[in-house]
């Protein structure tokens, strides 16, 4: 079912990006025979046959994913999600102290053991990183620290 | 901020000496919107190098690669669009993606261009064993059979190396889409095709072949400058003196976000206009392979205004854009 | 032959100085450390090293031997997230990941990071002795590859790429395709027109190799991670002291010979580099191998036939950089403009005017391979120690590697997101029992592939024909047909021995 459902996904997907190679991608001046459009309509056709096989006969892979565990993942993507919304506001010190403190928490971790490994490896990394390797990091609101 | 001025005009008469105060610039970057290693670090790099008598903070370089350009240009009309420290370099090759729409919706009104800091010129380029001594010889073979020659430059059709070629082909009255182009992934790949022998003609920038001028293995038919350039080019004929109207100067230079104060945006003004007068940055400039072309503030802003509408001229006549 | 020697006798004369010695080292630790961040690899590193390289103000010879000392570093830092985390550092440790991640996971990682490193030694000291006893007559050969060349040579690649295929072809292939298809975002790189950039300006360029990576194995891996310790599934692993053995060694000789002769030459070709070397050789090593079905499950030649590879071919593609100033991958256009930066010029010149520095920089080569050896082989042990950090703790730091490697060299929040969207989609693909690596290896191949061929085509003017017009395309393609025809036939001939021996 999950295989299927994915499949039918990418169909769709394979779809829309056929669409585009059809109908808009299209050069003014181009020296060979191909120009920008062929080769994505190659591979799209090839995918839609490949994935129109699967789908009438699915390889048989059922993952046995529960749906605690879907949601636990859920909710760590919506963690990294929310990390790179606020990686460049907040900067780097708070954003990774509070993403490293969520996750450890929901792995399981007791909350003052999880803070506490969140604000060392946050300022750690950040001064191992900025101040040692000279990467750019954002400062964000502890701008002042640069 | 006249008195800003007037202490920049002092540094720049006094030459040398102590870099002028700086109020609104409190800590200079310079944006090079490529991966390091090509054109626009170099650009930041003599600005960076250059400007070290002439600013009061030394200044650092960051690198926001990403569409040639398009994704500095997008964040200075986003999040940075007020950001008195940075500027970031551009080049003719950025106001052609402008006027071919490559940078989406932004255009050269949205930015505030402060100074250039040198120029580059193309360059029509054959292996040392090719039967073309010089223009005339290669348009009389193109003239026969447009397709006998076979081109090929680091970038795709519609970049600033295939436009030197349409411009060139242009004066003879000869159409681009006709000839054989092959694009390459940088001047690089370009040079090793020509040496190899997979491709006939180069259109490359001078400042590239600098250091392939005393190696025997390639000929500069000629130098696409309005006129000759110094050392070590100075045997290099122009299209122009050849009888052929072609030139294409890439400028390198700077702008700034469109809602940087008018107080930010003067005092960058006046550093290029003291680097100007300043011998270490002409050095520097000269030693990083540029040319001279100093503009800053509105005699740029004019001069952008004029080429852009060239090079949507030009554009159209290659049939680039409707 | 004569010249080579007094030139080498005074590169090292430079490059043995103490404090260069010493940049040496520094640079090689310092490398590492950025090398081992997920998703970057040499390129990145000596890009994000360079400027602090620049900024100290050294001589260009020392500067020179530091940069060495961070690419090679860099280098094999990368090896290590690619053994230990499953992340591969660069295009050219993609196959590195097959072999080396299981033997970590089964606690070998100790023996899977010396062995690399060992390979590696090897396989870039070959490439160093090739390179400055033949650069020059190389250097014309590979600049006479056609465009019609290189898709003969990636026809090669994706036939060597079949040994890759598991139980499931077709899966395989709908792998394959979703790199290809990513591999086409961003603007034609012949007709400069954009594809499927939505109007999003940060994948007007295409969307980055370092994104690709290190979302679908970096941030894939994270939630292959945390799903494991919900369900319960993860189990601590102890500390492993193995180490690289002499039977080891002796098992994977010729392989890390072969590996290094298929790296050498396919890196000095412009433009192909260490990921095409590393899935050659590895692709050549499971055919020839008769119990090939080790491979994939943690085989030390799987590891060694990459990790040869890939370091010969970073040595060759030194070969165009050098003698003719021509960059032939994403590292040697850095080195070269590293070079810019100090006022060189490299190509045929540089050995002329400027002996010392060029003599210098290939000496300091030999003495960075070396220090690759000296100053990780002690550290194995240290490195190795990472596996042992509770999972729950190492799953938030995987993350944060991954932003800070892509923050670093992108300084953008949208390729994050891009890399979190990327790496759910691995966590998919995982899960429904496909093969990363063909993906990656699309994902690569793909636009040098489609733009060869498309180059190939306008040089003739839309004429087929120029495809098979060279001797080294022909080549090639009799090449590919032996590699698809010979398994079969020595398979046949082994079911039919087997039979007759019942």
């Amino acid at each position: 079912m999950a295989e299927r459902l994915f499949y039918g996904a990418l169909f769709i997907l394979t779809l829309g990006y056929l669409y585009f190679a059809f109908v808009t991608i299209k050069a003014p001046i181009q020296y060979d025979p191909l120009g920008p459009e062929t080769w994505p309509r190659l591979l799209g056709l090839l995918m839609a046959v490949a994935l129109a096989i699967r789908l009438v006969r699915p390889s048989g892979v059922a993952p046995d994913v529960a749906r605690k565990t879907i949601i636990r993942l859920a909710v760590v993507a919506g963690f990294l999600l929310l990390y790179a919304i606020l990686f460049q506001r907040l900067g780097f010190i708070l954003s990774t102290w509070g993403f490293c403190s969520a996750v450890t928490w929901l792995l399981g971790t007791r909350p003052v053991k999880a803070v506490i490994f969140g604000a060392v490896v946050s300022t750690v990394t950040f001064f191992v990183f900025t101040d040692l390797l000279d990467l750019n990091l954002p400062g964000g609101l502890l701008e002042f620290l640069d | 901020m006249r008195i800003v001025f007037a202490a920049a005009c002092a540094v720049g008469m006094f030459a040398g000496g102590a870099a002028l105060a700086q109020n609104a610039i409190t800590d200079p970057e310079c944006i090079a919107p490529a991966q390091p290693g090509g054109g626009f670090d170099l650009t930041c790099r003599v600005a960076q190098d250059g400007f070290s008598e002439v600013l009061s903070e030394p200044m650092k370089v960051s690198f926001l690669p990403g569409g040639s350009g398009a994704v500095a240009i997008n964040q200075f009309n986003t999040t940075r669009t007020d950001d008195p420290n940075a500027i970031v370099a551009f080049s003719t090759g950025s106001l052609l993606n402008i006027v071919t729409g490559k940078f989406g919706e932004w255009t050269e009104n949205d930015v505030r261009f402060v100074g250039t800091v040198g120029a580059d010129f193309g360059a029509v380029v054959v292996r040392a064993d090719s039967e073309w001594q010089n223009l005339d010889d290669l348009v009389a073979t193109l003239k026969e059979d447009p397709t006998s020659v076979i081109f090929g430059s680091g970038g795709s059709v519609g970049s600033q190396d295939w436009m030197k070629g349409a411009i060139l082909l242009d004066t003879v009255g000869l159409d681009a889409k006709t000839i054989r182009y092959v694009a390459f992934d940088g001047g690089g790949e370009a040079i090793a095709a020509l040496l190899g022998g997979n491709t006939d003609v180069f259109f490359a920038d001078m400042g590239e072949m600098t250091a392939h001028m005393d190696t025997g293995e390639m000929r500069i038919l000629a130098s696409l400058s309005p006129e000759r350039l110094p050392a070590p080019f100075e045997e290099i004929p122009t299209a122009i003196e050849q009888g052929y109207d072609a030139e294409y100067t890439i400028m390198r230079g700077f702008y700034v976000g469109k809602n940087v104060s008018d107080e930010a945006y003067q005092e960058w003004i006046d550093v290029f206009r003291s680097a100007y007068e300043n011998d270490h940055f002409n050095k520097v400039v000269a030693e990083k392979g540029l040319l001279k072309m100093q503009m800053a503030g509105d005699e740029l802003n004019a001069s952008i205004a004029d080429r852009v509408d060239r090079l949507r001229g030009m554009a159209q006549r290659a049939g680039l854009i409707q | 032959m004569e010249t080579v020697l007094s030139g080498l006798a005074g590169g090292f004369g430079v490059a043995l100085h103490p404090f260069n010695l010493f940049l040496v080292l520094v640079g090689c630790f310092g490398g590492t450390l950025i090398g081992a961040l997920p998703g970057i690899g040499p390129t990145n590193g000596v890009a994000i090293l360079l400027p602090i390289a620049y900024g100290l103000g050294l001589p260009v010879e020392s500067a020179l031997i530091l940069l060495a000392g961070i690419y090679y570093g860099a280098e094999y830092g990368g090896r290590i997230s690619s053994i230990l985390l499953n992340v591969p550092g660069d295009s050219g440790a993609v196959m590195t990941t097959l072999d080396g991640h299981p033997m970590a996971v089964n606690g070998e990682a100790g023996r899977a990071l010396s062995l690399s490193a060992v390979a590696s030694f090897i396989g870039g000291t070959f490439a160093v002795v090739l390179m400055s006893v033949f650069g020059p007559l190389l250097a014309s050969y590979a600049i006479s590859f056609s465009p019609a060349d290189y898709v003969a040579l990636m026809v090669f690649a994706f036939a060597s790429l079949a040994s890759l295929v598991g139980k499931d072809p077709l899966k395989t292939l709908i792998a394959a395709l979703i790199g290809l298809m990513l591999a086409t975002v961003g603007i034609d790189a012949s007709t400069g027109i954009k594809r499927y950039d939505f109007g999003i300006p940060d994948i007007l360029a295409g969307i980055d190799f370092l994104v690709v990576i290190i979302g679908l194995f970096g941030i894939g891996e994270l939630l292959h991670l945390v799903e494991q310790q919900v369900t319960g599934r993860m189990s601590l692993l102890k500390l492993d002291k193995s180490f690289v053995s002499k039977a080891d060694l002796l098992l994977t000789k010729w392989t890390i010979a072969r590996g290094s002769v298929i790296g050498f030459f396919v890196g000095i070709l412009p433009g192909t580099g260490a990921s095409v070397a590393s899935a050659v050789a590895y692709g050549t090593e499971k055919r020839l191998a008769r119990d090939s079905e080790k491979f994939g499950t943690g085989d030390p030649r799987g590891l060694a036939a990459p990790e040869s590879a890939n370091n010969a071919a970073a040595g060759g593609a030194m070969v165009p950089m050098l003698t003719l100033g021509i960059p032939g991958s994403g590292t040697t256009a850095m080195l070269l403009g590293a070079l810019l930066l100090f006022n060189v010029q490299p190509g045929p010149l540089m050995f002329q005017q400027r002996p010392e520095i060029a003599w210098g920089l290939i000496a300091s080569m030999y003495i960075g391979n070396v220090a690759l050896l000296v100053i990780n082989l002690p550290l194995v042990g240290l490195f190795a120690r990472m596996l042992t950090i509770p999972p729950r703790y190492l799953t938030p730091l995987i993350g944060v590697l991954a932003f800070v490697g892509v923050y670093a060299v992108i300084g953008n929040t949208f390729d994050l997101k891009l890399a979190i969207g990327l790496g759910i989609f691995g966590w998919i693909l995982r899960k429904l029992d496909f093969q990363l690596a063909p993906v990656i290896l699309g994902f690569v191949l793909g636009s040098l592939f489609e733009n060869n061929l498309r180059r190939a085509l306008s040089m003739s003017g839309g004429d087929w024909s120029i495809l098979l017009e060279s001797f080294d395309s022909q080549a090639l393609y009799v090449l590919t047909a032996l590699t698809i025809v010979i398994p079969v036939i020595v398979g046949r001939r082994r079911l039919r021995m087997a039979a007759q021996k019942q």
